[in-house]
């Protein structure tokens, strides 16, 4: 067989290589790497052995996997060991269809274009590996690899204040980090295992006491949670997305949010199931402070990308709210969420990066009208928008239904928090847009023009994301579901 | 004994030796040329670190290996006093010290071919590894602090030996006042015990501790001794001489000092607190704590998850202050003794790995970094990190090999300073309890640090050099940034550099033989010690 996920890997280490090192024909390299990289991804679903249902011999659960020893010693056992389910395939896809729209979105960058695009490829790498890595080092290895070329991103091409968000990201999730790498090693070896795989410790850790369990969880939910964020952890976020270059913008959000969530479900709901039994509570409170305080935070806000990193607060509050209600629904209902908004704010990001170029300013009211100057851009903002607000047919809605459902079998009247701050999400959403796009027209400067084809087109690939799903949203279900975990079917 | 069974296992010793009455009989003849005495150590050194990984069971070189197979790590008879035994965790040590010594010793064959001094720099040298290779044999206190005492003369001598220099002999005083004060009290410390005990062996020390007699003397004698230890292995409070010497004496003597006789006090702290006190392993199954009428077990080791916090903590926080480079990297080597020490405080195999591997990576990253602050001088590079300016983009492969020490030093992935930091912190959890704890200290100190190690590639990397900072000779036209003066390295120095940073990388990403190596004969050590 293909050792396929190496493959991939490898493909996008060369990639990134070759783009720091391709000057002038950056672009062209990152494309290509791009489109091999999707190309690959797209062999990874179709050879994705027998939808619900199958099972692997080597790590049991996880299609695609390889394993190599790395460092064997008597007391601890480091493997190369990688593999997918389908929470992590799902990921994938996302980072392998931002990753796309990203490149093609920041076609003309010129500051420094090998470098940045050789930064953006790096990013996603380091997300790829997060989602392929079956051993804790491995996975903090790529975790980490993650977190530097996000830190030039911000701190090179990013705007006024850049230096202070970049090094306000840095500290807030490296300190993250090292909590979750003790939380790790803890579980490592406190459950016996003293090995650092996925599946030795599976078998191992979900025998640990109560209270042990729970300590370790909350770790490794601090150290998750900063990358969620959740309050009160969260105020590096909209620093960093303020500041951050579009591009930025978009992998911070479409991704680095996401590795948060994946590595919650992966790391601690799966190996602590007693440690998250435990701490429910403390995660549900958590969870609903976020959904109501950056919704309502969102509701106050003047620049178009704040507003939509605020309202990223509150998507994954309802990300972190499914997960805690621990029932199959909720986890199918997280991850498909987590797809949703990672395309969703993806595409809202570009739009306001967009608005920025155009017009010479984010600040809601200062414009106005735009929609016959722009109408191309008017159109994506709308359906970015919308989506986001939950539009049926469009990609959040399957995903905040089941959501909303999941709450409701577990937590039955709560379900009111959510849903009631929905209505929010939506006033501020449509309160935007009545600002921005319709009436008058005012501070239209008399250069703007409607989006260059290189904004359109990264835009327009999120876009056709969001309708497929919207409308085949059991395609992504099925794949997610048939991961062997928590009482699904493929169990 | 019979002269054969003498002369086997102390081989590279006495290749050492000779190479040194060599050197001076070749001085005395008149030949002084660089390239002379420099070949004849550099030749010996990497002689005997070819013996001594004979020694340690290295599959291709066994036909080498001068000692018997059952007299390594073999256990000592009860009542025995030996002043010497072979443990594989020494001959580990031998390695690291002979890798020091080999990789000063090629890069400083750069230097002028007539230059002043060098047989005396190439034969203490050979001296001083002389005493650290006694030092990782020694199984007797008096044997031990003698050992150091060799290594320790040679280095007060090596600081200054330039002799036209009023820093480096300034440093060379200073040296040599603090060490004797360490020496001192270490002897102190030791004849406190001799006065409680009857015995200066460490093995009878083992044997008697916590059995009674006189409680005062014994925390007194061992208290001594940390203090006359820590003096040799920079911990802080005890740190002070080291920077002022690490930045006065030629920089060539700082890497070895720095990744040389700087571990000879932590293989010292091995010997003393693994062997006789025995607080070690928790897990191991009876009470780690002595049960006898002293209860020394708990004292040492809170004395010693102080002093290594201390040393890692202030350490950084200095580091981070400091304007020079040579200051600032001997600040970073006071810290990266604190990490060191956690190996020692937690005693157990794993986290002796740990802290050997630590050392071992040491060698390379800071000794190679130091070589590179004395390559990068000599072609005109002021004391000042902001001398460093376009460094790295003028000479773009120096950059990148001291790029990669400082990432390894910083404990960044894919490096061999990450995969020590790795398995030290991993053993510091392994052990569970409040070790914990030094693990997270040790976590959040290595985070602090990656700043001033970052600031230093900013530096060589992004910031562009101003005219006014530019080595005087230098052409300034064009809108290039003019180059640095004409002139390599020389080849030996870049070897040294070369083969520094290529280990750095190669081991961080497969980590296996080596540490492989280390674990098994940590795992021979504690045993051996139990």
């Amino acid at each position: 067989m293909i050792p396929l996920l190496s493959a991939i890997l490898a493909t996008l280490v060369v990639g990134t290589v070759l783009t720091f090192f391709a000057g002038a024909r950056a672009r062209w390299v990152a494309l290509a790497t791009t489109l091999a990289f999707i190309a690959e991804v797209g062999f990874l679903f179709l050879a994705y052995p027998g939808w619900p249902g199958y099972s692997s011999s080597l790590v049991p659960g996880f299609a695609d996997s390889e394993s190599y020893s790395w460092i064997s010693l008597a007391w601890m056992h480091v493997n190369y060991t990688v593999g997918v389910d389908g929470i992590s395939l799902v990921l994938i896809l996302l980072t392998a269809v931002l990753q796309l729209a990203t490149v093609v979105y920041s076609w003309e960058e010129t500051k420094r274009p090998a470098a940045y695009f050789g930064l953006v490829l790096l990013t996603c790498l380091g997300c790829f590996g997060v989602f392929i890595a079956l051993d804790v080092l491995l996975f903090f290895l790529f975790w980490e690899a993650v977190l530097v070329p996000m830190f030039f991103l911000i701190g090179f091409w990013g705007g006024p204040q850049r230096r202070y968000a970049a090094l306000k990201f840095f500290v807030y999730t490296h300190v993250a980090s090292i909590v979750m790498l003790v939380g790790l090693l803890a579980l490592v070896f406190y459950s016996g295992a003293a090995s650092f795989d996925f599946s030795a410790l599976y078998a191992s850790a979900r025998g640990l006491t109560g209270v042990i369990q729970s300590f370790l969880f909350l770790a490794l939910f601090f150290g998750f949670g900063v990358k969620f964020p959740i309050v009160p952890f969260h105020t590096w976020l909209p620093d960093a997305h303020v500041e951050a270059p579009t591009g930025g913008s978009v992998l911070l959000a479409g991704l680095l949010l996401k590795l948060g969530g994946y590595g919650l479900i992966r790391w601690a709901v799966e190996l602590l199931p007693n440690g998250l039994h435990t701490m429910q509570p403390v995660l549900y409170v958590v969870a609903f402070v976020s959904i109501v305080w950056g919704s309502v935070l969102s509701l106050s806000q003047r620049d178009m990308k704040r507003l939509i990193a605020y309202s990223s607060i509150n998507h994954m509050g309802i990300v972190l709210l499914a997960i805690a209600l621990d029932s199959s629904l909720g986890l199918m209902a997280a991850v498909l969420l987590m797809f949703a908004h990672g395309i969703v704010s993806a595409l809202l990001f570009m739009t306001a990066g967009s608005v920025h170029h155009t017009f010479g300013t984010r600040d809601i009211p200062a414009i106005g009208g735009i929609t016959p100057t722009t109408p191309t851009l008017s159109t994506l903002v709308m359906v970015g928008s919308l989506a986001s607000l939950g539009l049926p047919a469009l990609i959040s809605f399957p995903a905040e239904f089941a959501a909303l459902l999941a709450t409701w079998d577990t937590l039955a009247y709560w379900v009111f928090v959510p849903l009631g701050i929905l209505v929010v999400t939506a006033a501020f959403y449509l309160w935007m847009m009545q600002r921005m796009l319709f009436g008058p027209a005012r501070g239209i400067p008399s250069t703007a023009h409607d989006v260059p084809w290189y904004e359109g087109a990264g835009m327009a690939i999120l876009v056709a994301f969001t309708i497929l799903f919207g409308v085949l949203p059991g395609l992504l279900v099925n794949v997610i579901m048939s991961s062997p975990i928590r009482g699904f079917p493929g169990t | 004994m019979d002269l054969s069974t003498f002369a086997g296992p102390f081989l590279p010793e006495i290749l050492l030796l000779a190479g040194t009455l060599l050197i001076f009989l070749l001085d005395v003849l008149g030949v002084r040329r660089i390239e002379v005495t420099g070949g004849v150590a550099v030749g010996v050194t990497a002689l005997a670190l070819l013996f001594v990984v004979a020694d340690l069971g290295f599959g291709p070189l066994a036909a080498l290996a001068t000692i018997p197979a059952g007299h390594i790590d073999a256990a000592v008879a009860p009542g025995a006093t030996p002043l010497y035994s072979f443990s594989s965790l020494g001959f580990v040590f031998q390695g690291i010290f002979l890798l020091a010594a080999l990789l000063v010793g090629l890069a400083s064959m750069s230097r002028p071919s007539h230059e002043r001094g060098a047989p005396i720099f190439y034969g203490l040298l050979l001296l001083a590894t002389l005493g650290m290779l006694l030092v990782s044999v020694a199984s007797d206190l008096i044997f031990l602090l003698l050992a150091i005492e060799i290594t320790s003369i040679s280095t007060y001598i090596l600081v200054g030996y330039t002799r036209r220099d009023v820093r480096s002999l300034e440093a060379a005083m200073k040296f040599y006042i603090i060490g004797a004060l360490s020496t001192t009290l270490s002897f102190f410390g030791a004849s406190l015990l001799f006065g409680a005990y009857g015995t200066t062996n460490l093995y009878a020390l083992r044997a008697v501790t916590g059995a009674g007699g006189y409680p005062i003397l014994v925390l007194l004698g061992y208290g001594f001794l940390i203090a006359g230890l820590a003096f040799k292995a920079t911990l802080v409070p005890f740190h002070a001489w080291a920077v002022d010497v690490y930045d006065g004496a030629p920089t060539d003597v700082t890497a070895f000092l720095t990744g040389g006789s700087k571990k000879v006090g932590i293989f010292a702290f091995f010997l003393v607190f693994l062997g006789p006190v025995l607080f070690v392993a928790p897990g191991a199954g009876a009470s780690p704590f002595s049960s006898g009428a002293i209860d020394l077990g708990p004292v040492v080791q809170i004395t010693l998850a102080i002093l290594a916090v201390v040393t890692m903590t202030v350490g950084n926080i200095l580091a981070l202050l400091q304007r020079e480079m040579k200051r600032m990297l001997a600040y970073s080597s006071i810290s990266q003794a604190g990490y060191m020490l956690i190996g020692i405080t937690i005693g157990t195999s794993p986290a002796l790995a740990g802290a050997t591997l630590q050392m071992f990576a040491h060698v390379f990253m800071k000794t190679g970094a130091f070589l590179v602050v004395a390559g990068v001088a000599a072609l005109g590079v002021g004391p000042l990190i902001d001398d460093w300016k376009g460094v790295g983009v003028r000479r773009p492969l120096v950059g990148l090999a001291f790029g990669l020490m400082l990432l390894s030093l910083a404990g960044v992935p894919l490096t061999l300073g990450f995969v020590s930091k790795f398995v030290l912190f991993s053993a510091a959890v392994q052990a569970q309890g409040y070790f914990v704890w030094l693990a997270i200290a040790g976590l959040l100190n290595s985070a602090l640090s990656v700043f001033y190690y970052a600031r230093v590639l900013k530096v060589m990397f992004f910031d562009r050099a101003e005219p006014s900072s530019l080595p005087a000779g230098a052409v300034v036209g064009g809108s290039d940034p003019p180059a640095l003066p004409a002139g390599g390295l020389g080849y030996g120095r870049a070897a040294a550099i070369a083969l520094a940073a290529v280990v750095i990388v190669a081991l961080g990403v497969y980590p296996q033989p080596v540490l492989g190596a280390i674990q098994s004969a940590a795992q021979h050590f504690v045993n051996v010690g139990a």
